[in-house]
């Protein structure tokens, strides 16, 4: 597993596919629920997490169960915890569980890119 | 030592930081001196009282004694200790900076008493480990008293990263190494 993170529009995915350019990848504001599952990159995952939550999804087991079924997958997000805590609960809410998601994600992964100005930096 | 760590929400920066206090465990470390934790979240709300219960649950164990100071850190006297947490800045700025009327204090004042508070702290323990938040990385189209908290969060942080030994950013739970 490998991950890509940074800042919206910092190049994050043209970074990934100049790095695996031979990989099926999936969007994630679009993918449906099991596709996370079986395609070869995902970006914009953090989409996708707030797709499941509005599904009313049990997110608890997304990493378990990605890192059992698709170990090998590329995942794209955006980083959205920097900024002022949010004065609606749902946001409060997406943004913690989009940055504790990830963080057990990048506790499995293999590689952590972090994109900013289109300049990756491997962080793990 | 004096040890800073920022990152956004979720980013387990507060794990991180318990771990330089607790981790490795000296083996040969005859000490009995506690840990402190220095808690600055005013209990209030379900959501709130949620987030104390899953520190305090991060915690369980580790050897910490809590010590409430949600304001006023340039009046606590610890007691002889291996250390000491303090979590966390944003919370504490919070605090010291907006009135119970909901008016604002100066920022410059407000700052310049939580690092003395600060201070005051750095010379009762050998280790200190700060905790702040990053908040500057968003649109920053927020009221007055919003942009005034994020100005003042920023100059602590500036302040803070002159003084400590070490400044680490946690991203998704990997130490990045600033300073």
């Amino acid at each position: 597993m490998i991950m890509v993170i940074g800042g919206a529009h910092q190049g994050k995915l043209a970074y990934a596919r100049r790095l695996w350019p031979d990989i099926a990848w999936a969007g994630g504001r679009t993918c449906g629920e099991e596709e996370i599952f079986r395609c070869g990159g995902i970006y914009g995952f953090h989409e996708y997490i707030a797709g499941r939550m509005r599904d009313g999804a049990d997110l608890s087991v997304l990493p378990g169960k990605l890192w059992a079924e698709n170990p090998g997958i590329v995942i794209v997000t955006d980083e959205i915890g920097c900024g002022i805590v949010p004065a609606e609960r749902h946001l409060r809410e997406y943004r913690e569980l989009t940055g504790r998601i990830c963080t057990e994600l990048a506790a499995v992964s293999a590689e952590v890119h972090r994109v900013l100005c289109g300049i990756g930096t491997r962080i793990k | 030592m004096f040890q800073l760590v920022t990152g956004g929400s979720g980013s387990g920066k507060s794990a991180y930081a318990e771990e330089l206090l607790t981790v490795p465990v000296r083996l040969s470390d005859t000490s009995v001196l506690p840990h402190i934790y220095l808690a600055t979240m005013k209990p209030y709300g379900k959501e709130t009282l949620e987030k104390i219960r899953r520190h305090r649950r991060l915690r369980a164990g580790k050897g910490f004694v809590t010590v409430e100071c949600p304001k006023g850190l340039d009046e606590v006297v610890l007691l002889e200790n291996d250390g000491v947490l303090l979590e966390c800045i944003a919370n504490l700025a919070a605090n010291e900076l907006y009135r119970e009327d909901g008016s604002l204090n100066g920022r410059q004042e407000t700052a310049d008493r939580i690092l003395s508070g600060i201070r005051s702290i750095r010379r009762q323990t050998g280790h200190l480990v700060v905790v702040t938040n990053e908040v500057c990385a968003d649109t920053g189209d927020y009221s007055s008293e919003t942009r005034e908290y994020m100005a003042l969060l920023g100059a602590l942080n500036r302040q803070l990263a002159r003084m400590a030994d070490t400044v680490t950013e946690v991203v998704y739970g990997i130490p990045v190494s600033v300073k």
